[in-house]
């Protein structure tokens, strides 16, 4: 167990830009972004005059709108950090093995009495909950920096910020299901974690090539085969991706549902699951049978991961 | 179990070549072995199959344990340095020393922080900033912070200035080697490790060519300086070997009458290199 939060901490370390800077990035950027907008609404002409006008148009409105507006707008606040965590995730995964074999300190790592599933185990870890719950954290503290600068802004215009929106919104309800939908996506992205680490075992040099390339020729081939037989294109390996990406549970818009965000990529994906951000629908996903081929095939690509690493001082 | 290391037909096959040919190999405790040969005679692939880093054929049991199968487990009580600087470069040193007194159940914080104060290495340096000779005193550092049976060292001063390479012997003589312990160190700097070694493996074409204690060394071979008058007359003894230096010819003799060479010339002890050169060369004889 301590060897196993110490090669944790090792993670942590060794991605410390990654995993802890970037969140905090973003997190900045929302802050400039927000007093940006602040001083633009009090400085120049716009539709409203000023701040002021703009808040008594929206205590005007409907408290529902206001309501779904708040709850939309936090969503819509989280799908920047969840991308970045998924770009993060990814190059972080497609380096979990590689790197240290490329510096050779993969030497000293081995001389530690830690073992070759152990230390996957912590990559797969860190990508799965450490960088996640790090991530959310950020967003979180970030979603309450805004609504507290807000609330400032309004306070110092004589208005108040409880009845205008602070008592509309239950942003309790929103963190729980970006949290839920990372730890679900964590699970239902294994099959693709399993396949980055079984690259980065592997790749001589440039794992992204590796990871990309074999699909998408494996892809093409299949399409032409295919399209030979049949004169059509039916479901392949990239149908097969595009389901798996539209069905994640990661929320990537605030107003999922009913296939809209396959049909904004134009693709005539076929959906299983209601894409509604909801804790049931998180769930159907990985309780699924979808889900349970999918472990299977992360299985395989992690033991043959597992089994490259024993293997990887050999020459 | 009363060998640290015992290897029966231990055989390690890449593709088409045969780096460990067929080696039956026991080491003792408390001895510190010299595994010396030159490049590509599969120095490091036993190396390797010993700390469990390749894969092999043949019986190999290092302190009761199968390293293919047991890595981690092994690692407890023995410990290597592969090369210089192989300590990840991201690292900070404090770091490093707190993730191996996480990892490494006997690994002593103090020791390891009393051999760093001797060094300009400080707690807050990345590995990466350290000059290589400063990234081999902070690993041996660690290695001689940890109580394991059996040390591993290849190549540890590789590239490094004589003043280090003194230093770090020094330092592994007197602060960690006891009779419990073992050290097995292959270099290919012999002359510099041999006053430290109590026991000679040479090895050649994935063969060991030579295994012997030291002192069995300086008893077995000598080697005899003679003018060139008595060169013909040291010549039918059959020397193992013979050069030419500042117009006196040397002889290696193994196992020799030592009465018989005497009124011939100098007797002396050979050195390792030299006695490396000569059964390199001598080959099967």
């Amino acid at each position: 167990m301590n060897r196993m939060l110490a090669l944790i901490k090792r993670e942590f370390w060794e991605n410390k830009g990654a995993f802890r800077t970037t969140p905090l990035i973003i997190a900045g950027i929302f802050f400039v972004a927000m007093l940006m907008f602040l001083i633009t609404f009090n400085h120049f002409d716009n539709e409203f005059q000023s701040l002021k006008e703009l808040l008594r148009f929206i205590a005007q409105q409907d408290a529902g709108l206001r309501a779904k507006i708040l709850y939309e707008g936090n969503l819509e606040m989280s799908v920047f950090f969840s991308m970045v965590l998924a770009f993060v995730v990814f190059f972080y995964l497609l380096g979990s093995l590689y790197d240290d074999r490329k510096d050779r300190s993969i030497l000293f790592w081995k001389s530690l009495p830690a073992s070759d599933t152990m230390t996957i185990g912590s990559k797969l870890l860190s990508a799965m909950v450490v960088a996640p719950v790090i991530f959310w954290i950020v967003y979180v503290l970030t979603h309450i920096m805004i609504m507290l600068l807000f609330s400032i802004a309004i306070m110092a215009l004589g208005e108040n910020p409880w009845t205008l929106f602070l008592s509309l919104s239950n942003p309790f309800e929103v963190w729980g299901l970006v949290l839920v939908s990372y730890f679900t996506q964590s699970i239902w992205a294994l099959p693709l974690y399993g396949w980055l680490i079984l690259v980065s075992a592997f790749a001589p040099r440039i794992p992204l090539l590796f990871a990309i390339l074999p699909p998408v020729v494996l892809g093409v081939l299949e399409l032409w085969v295919d399209f030979l037989h049949t004169f059509t294109v039916n479901d392949n390996l990239f149908g097969l991706f595009g389901h798996w990406f539209a069905n994640s549970p990661l929320i990537m818009s605030a107003d999922e549902h009913n296939d809209s965000f396959g049909a904004a990529l134009g693709i005539p994906l076929t959906s299983d699951y209601g894409h509604q951000v909801t804790v049931a629908n998180m769930f159907d996903r990985i309780f699924s049978t979808d889900m349970l081929i999918g472990l299977g095939i992360a299985a395989v690509f992690l033991a043959g991961a597992l089994w490259l690493r024993r293997r990887a001082t050999e020459s | 179990m009363n060998h640290v290391i015992d290897a029966q037909g231990l055989t390690k096959r890449y593709k088409s070549t045969v780096a460990v040919d067929n080696i039956d190999l026991q080491i003792p405790a408390g001895r510190i072995v010299g595994l010396i040969g030159p490049n590509g005679a599969g120095k490091t692939s036993a190396l390797k199959a010993i700390l469990g880093l390749a894969t092999y054929e043949g019986q190999l049991s290092v302190l009761g344990k199968d390293p293919s199968k047991d890595r981690a487990a092994l690692m407890q009580d023995v410990c290597f340095i592969a090369d210089v600087a192989v300590l990840p470069r991201w690292i900070r040193v404090w770091q490093l020393i707190e993730l191996t007194e996480d990892i490494h159940p006997k690994f002593s914080r103090e020791k390891c922080l009393r051999y760093l104060a001797s060094t300009k290495v400080t707690m807050d340096h990345k590995v990466k900033q350290l000059s290589k000779g400063m990234v081999a005193q902070l690993h041996l550092a660690l290695v001689m912070a940890i109580d394991v049976k059996l040390l591993v060292l290849d190549e540890p001063t590789l590239g490094l200035d004589i003043l280090f390479r003194k230093q770090f012997y020094t330092n592994l003589l007197n602060d960690y080697f006891d009779e419990q312990r073992t050290i097995l160190i292959t270099t290919h700097q012999v002359e510099e490790i041999e006053h430290i070694l109590s026991d000679l493996v040479f090895i050649q074409d994935g063969r060991i060519a030579l295994n012997s204690s030291m002192d069995d060394v300086q008893e077995r071979y000598v080697e005899l300086m003679v003018a060139p008058d008595n060169a013909q007359a040291a010549r039918e003894l059959r020397p193992l070997n013979e050069r030419e230096l500042f117009g006196r010819h040397i002889f290696l003799f193994d196992k020799a009458n030592r009465e018989q060479l005497e009124p011939l010339g100098e007797l002396r002890t050979p050195s390792v290199a030299d006695l490396f050169v000569a059964i390199m060369n001598g080959g099967d004889a």
